[in-house]
């Protein structure tokens, strides 16, 4: 390079530096080429997908809930339009959050902590909506949409929600529906569960989740970044509508427990009682009333904290159905367990007689007479009829704890009936291997005598009840109280018809149960039970009175007292010599304390109002409160 | 009369004389490839504009700022281009100055997201004054070594030279804005190759920035940036923090296929999966709407973009020119690289734009001075002959 120009020297150019340049340019560019070729060509396909997935997403489309019926096809619950209002906290700029809250609180006229509750219990991500009211009005609903401006992350739904035709009467068994908890999703989110559903809680509505609900369909939805959607590109799937169900509940019967129990309670001054009638024929169960209850309209619309920490710590706890979900003493109706037991054992037969007397003395305790006099020898009509606790106490004494605890089994005591309500217990069957475990000890006599009358360790639910006697009623068929009747499918179609279903046969022979109805029959005509036997209709039962919780200053035990009644089939001429009753009613007057046995009182009202008798029999002067253990 | 007539002649003859001998210098291929590119990014702001979903004719959008800067670009491009270049010799320390000023001014009055002061905002416009400065940093330097092209063997001169990109480089990275700041290594390594420095030297030179790479780390860089620097390693077990801008990137790139979606269909970018679409990420934009096809042809434009830089380069005959040229490609080609890799996961993420795409006043208008300048040098180096 030696040429001159302008008197300078050229500039040195070194070629092989522009040859390493321009080779560093052609292999930059080959790299970037090779690369996007990789990208995408080589692996096109799988970017587009994913581009595809995160674009768009499925979003479920809730299916209408299934519908509830009585026996009688009357609709208990339907699904009506309401507005609710949720937030997603992805969308709530946290510094705005307080102000956001504050003004959405008094649109709706609740308190900013409810809202607050809501957003921090948020079951899902941040990107899913949180429900923060129910059943909001149109107008309050208008106003949110209206201001959404000011309101950053607030949405107003459409959603349905459940609307119970009789509100306290079916609570208990109808449950109710509400927002799915974390704990809930946290199970459920692989069944396709979504953060803001709004699943049942409680009664039928829990049990029956999967049916009622139905399968939720699924459209695919354009989301942009934020997961907010953009448009409904199309539907994947249609929802499936749930499947209704028939129940095996009598409305009127229904109303007619209801009516009763409440009748006694207002009467007595009780706040504590079930109601339950049955067919012990299918073990159908037609009434369950179990009071104190609630509304559970109030929970389908959202229930307010400061409401529900009221049903929360009241003592009588309403949102327990007492029927299934506690346990109580038995009291005189666990003699049927005694007597079917020492007749199947052949510790006695149905002529056996045997001395009732004031008291019976085991070391140092004396074992009371109810009546502190007793009825001299008697056979198992006069000591069923008369309720004598001497009589079954020998009873007891002679079976022993573990076969007294055999024939409670036989009776279905001591484990779940297996009703198609959540939360039922099981009850106590006491005998030496449950005490053992229990309490490190063997059962006393004495606590044996105490099981044979239905005291002590005994626990039952009023169901179980009911249930041992449905299966004296039926001859000895021990049912699983059912109370949907049949599930009908969307289209119409009974997917799951009705079917009795047997738990077992008790291991006695007919004989033995038809003594033991005679002994119930003989309750009611030996006047035991006051003019229970005036009544047009045959009725055998039991009553029982049993002691519970802490004596008062004069060593007085507060007590509750349980009847169980059936009738015939032919309730006027029937016989109890058959086994063909289709009706057995059961009532529990908790902490009753009155002159008469309370429950008697009340089947009595339910038989009146159920078989249409027109004489009213029933008896209010035994209703008066009394501590004196009077009846049994 | 003679006399007087022939003046305006002569006049007139040189003129066309003039113009033809410029006309023929100027490399317009050089200006038709910048012309190009500079479509592909006004495309990349119409498509944009489209997909944010507001109207496209519309003073604030992307789209019309872009055809405003492009304007504005093409105005610079032929000032420069007029421009005798030699005065840029002359004024090589002022315009040193100016180029610190500049950085200076942005670091006292700019803004920028957060504590940041990348841009200074100029009633409706903002400008990122450090793409100028790259330029001027390319003049400052061409200026220094083709003074000192006979000394290109000492260590003196090229440390010298290291020297001058110091300041300005300091006060980018204070900004902080690393991508930039990389730039002007890349630069200064570039212009220092085809000065045709030692070797030996420059390897030396090298092994000492490896081996400052640890304290770097330790000390100068800041956390956000180690982590953009390394996502780019593993970026899918984060997806959702620094590696997702990553992600969605190569995702976006990745679905477009051979042909791309087709332009304003882009569903990464139209669901706003895309962070800074308009800007450092436009490429994945373009991958994704114009594929496979429409990635290449902005390759090959930008390989031949760089070759008439080179051919720039070997044909002129003042150090300065060939030095000035070097460095413009080495600011390109480190861009492109830099730029198109991050996109695509190859390389860290540090914010540097694409040249001419990337949606931006400043490197736009930057880079048609930088080329302006170019032509400036084409059109003079025959001047010699008259």
């Amino acid at each position: 390079m030696n040429t001159y120009l302008g008197g300078h020297p050229a500039p040195e150019r070194r070629f092989s530096r522009y040859v390493v340049f321009a080779l560093a340019v052609v292999l930059a560019v080959g790299t970037l080429t090779a690369r996007l070729f990789y990208l995408q060509i080589t692996n096109g396909t799988e970017y587009a997908a994913i581009s595809n997935r995160q674009r768009t997403v499925l979003e479920a489309i809730p299916a209408p809930r299934g519908q509830i019926y009585d026996r009688h096809g009357r609709m208990l619950v339907k699904n009506v339009p309401t507005f609710a209002i949720k937030v997603r906290p992805a969308d709530l700029p946290a510094e705005m959050r307080d102000e956001v809250v504050a003004r959405l609180a008094a649109l709706l006229a609740i308190d900013p902590a409810e809202i607050n509750a809501a957003i921090d219990g948020n079951p899902g991500s941040a990107f899913d909506l949180v429900r923060v009211a129910q059943d909001v009005d149109r107008t309050k609903a208008q106003l949110i949409s209206e201001a959404s401006f000011d309101l950053p992350g607030v949405e107003v739904a459409v959603e349905a929600r459940r609307q119970y035709s009789d509100g306290p009467l079916m609570s208990q068994l109808l449950g109710y529906t509400g927002p799915i908890s974390a704990e809930e999703l946290a199970d459920l989110r692989d069944d396709g569960f979504q953060p803001d559903d709004l699943i049942g809680k409680a009664g039928l509505e829990k049990q029956y989740e999967t049916e009622l609900r139905g399968t939720y369909g699924s459209e695919r939805v354009a989301r942009d970044r934020t997961g907010r959607k953009t448009q409904v590109l199309q539907t994947e799937e249609q929802a499936i509508p749930g499947a209704s169900l028939r129940l095996t509940v009598d409305t009127r019967a229904q109303k007619n427990a209801q009516k009763a129990l409440k009748w006694a309670m207002d009467k007595i001054g009780m706040t504590r009682g079930v109601v339950i009638a049955m067919n012990p024929q299918t073990g159908e169960i037609l009434a369950m009333v179990s009071l104190p209850t609630y509304d559970n309209n109030k929970f389908a619309r959202g229930i307010s904290t400061r409401d529900f920490n009221k049903l929360l710590n009241n003592k009588d706890k309403p949102l327990l159905n007492h029927a299934i979900q506690a346990h109580y003493a038995p009291g005189s109706t666990y003699k049927l367990v005694t007597g079917t037991g020492a007749l199947a054992d052949r510790k006695i037969t149905e002529s056996t007689r045997i001395t009732t007397k004031a008291y019976l003395t085991l070391g140092d305790t004396k074992f009371y007479e109810w009546n502190h006099r007793g009825w001299g020898p008697c056979d198992i009509y006069c000591g069923f009829g008369h309720s004598s606790d001497t009589f079954f106490y020998q009873l007891a004494g002679k079976l022993g704890i573990d076969r007294l605890a055999y024939w409670a089994r036989q009776y279905g005591f001591g484990e779940p009936t297996g009703v198609d309500l959540p939360g039922e217990v099981a009850g106590i069957v006491p005998d030496n291997a449950w005490k053992q475990e229990a309490l490190g000890a063997r059962v006393f006599p004495g606590e044996t005598y105490q099981a044979g009358i239905g005291q002590g360790y005994d626990a039952v639910t009023p169901l179980q009840l009911i249930n041992a006697f449905g299966a004296l009623a039926n001859g000895g068929r021990l049912y699983q109280p059912q109370i949907v009747r049949e599930i009908v499918g969307p289209d119409g179609k009974v997917v799951r018809g009705f079917k009795p279903k047997l738990l077992h046969k008790l291991k006695v022979k007919p004989s033995v149960l038809q003594t033991m109805r005679n002994a119930a029959r003989n309750t009611v005509l030996l006047r035991h039970t006051y003019n229970l036997v005036d009544l047009p209709i045959k009725i055998a039962g039991k009553s029982g009175t049993a002691e519970f919780g802490r004596p008062d200053s004069k060593g007085r035990l507060p007590y509750s007292s349980f009847f169980i009644g059936f009738t015939p089939k032919d309730p006027r001429n029937g016989s109890f010599d058959k086994h063909d009753s289709e009706l057995i009613v059961m009532a529990f007057a908790h902490d009753s304390r009155t002159k008469g046995n309370a429950a008697t009182e009340i089947v009595k009202y339910f038989f009146q109002l159920h078989y249409g008798i027109k004489a009213d029999y029933r008896m209010p002067e035994l209703l008066e409160r009394t501590n004196f253990y009077s009846n049994d | 009369m003679g006399v007087i007539r022939a003046e305006p002649a002569r006049v007139t003859d040189w003129a066309a004389k003039s113009v033809g001998a410029a006309w023929r210098a100027f490399d317009l291929q050089l200006a038709t490839y910048a012309g190009l590119l500079a479509a592909i990014g006004l495309v990349m702001a119409y498509t944009n504009s489209a997909e944010n979903g507001a109207a496209v004719i519309d003073a604030s959008t992307t789209f019309i700022r872009g055809l405003m800067w492009a304007g504005v670009a093409g105005v610079a491009f032929i000032i420069a281009t007029a421009f005798d270049y030699k005065w840029l010799k002359t004024l090589s320390w002022p315009t040193y100055a100016l180029q610190l000023g500049l950085l200076a001014f942005t670091l006292a009055f700019g803004d920028g997201i957060g504590n940041s002061a990348r841009w200074v905002t100029l009633g409706p416009f903002t400008f990122q004054f450090s793409e100028l400065a790259k330029i001027l940093m390319i003049v400052v330097l061409a200026d220094y070594l083709a003074r000192n092209h006979h000394k290109l063997d000492s260590l003196g001169t090229i440390l010298s030279a290291c020297v001058l990109v110091v300041p300005p480089l300091i006060l980018v990275m204070i900004q902080p804005d690393l991508g930039t700041s990389l730039v002007f290594a890349a630069i200064l390594a570039g212009m220092l190759w085809m000065s045709g420095a030692s070797l030996k030297w420059l390897a030396a030179l090298a092994a000492t920035v490896v081996a400052m790479v640890p304290i770097a780390w330790n000390y100068l860089l800041l956390d956000y940036q180690k982590e953009r620097l390394t996502s780019f390693l593993n970026p899918t077990p984060d997806i959702t923090g620094s590696g997702y801008q990553l992600y969605q990137s190569q995702i976006a790139v990745g679905s477009g296929g051979w042909f791309g979606s087709g332009l304003t269909n882009g569903t990464q970018a139209q669901g706003d999966f895309l962070p800074v679409q308009t800007t450092d990420f436009v490429f994945s934009v373009l991958a994704e709407e114009l594929g496979f096809i429409g990635g290449l042809v902005m390759f090959v434009l930008f390989a031949l973009l760089l070759w008439r830089v080179l051919v720039a380069a070997w044909r002129c005959r003042d150090p300065f020119g060939t030095l000035f040229a070097s460095g413009l490609a080495s600011m390109i080609l480190f861009q492109l690289v830099v730029n198109v890799g991050m996109v695509m996961g190859i390389m860290p993420i540090t914010g540097i734009p694409l040249p001419f795409v990337t949606h931006g006043g400043a490197s736009l208008v930057s880079l048609a001075i930088g080329l302006g300048i170019l032509q400036s040098i084409n059109i003079r180096q025959t001047r010699a002959e008259w």
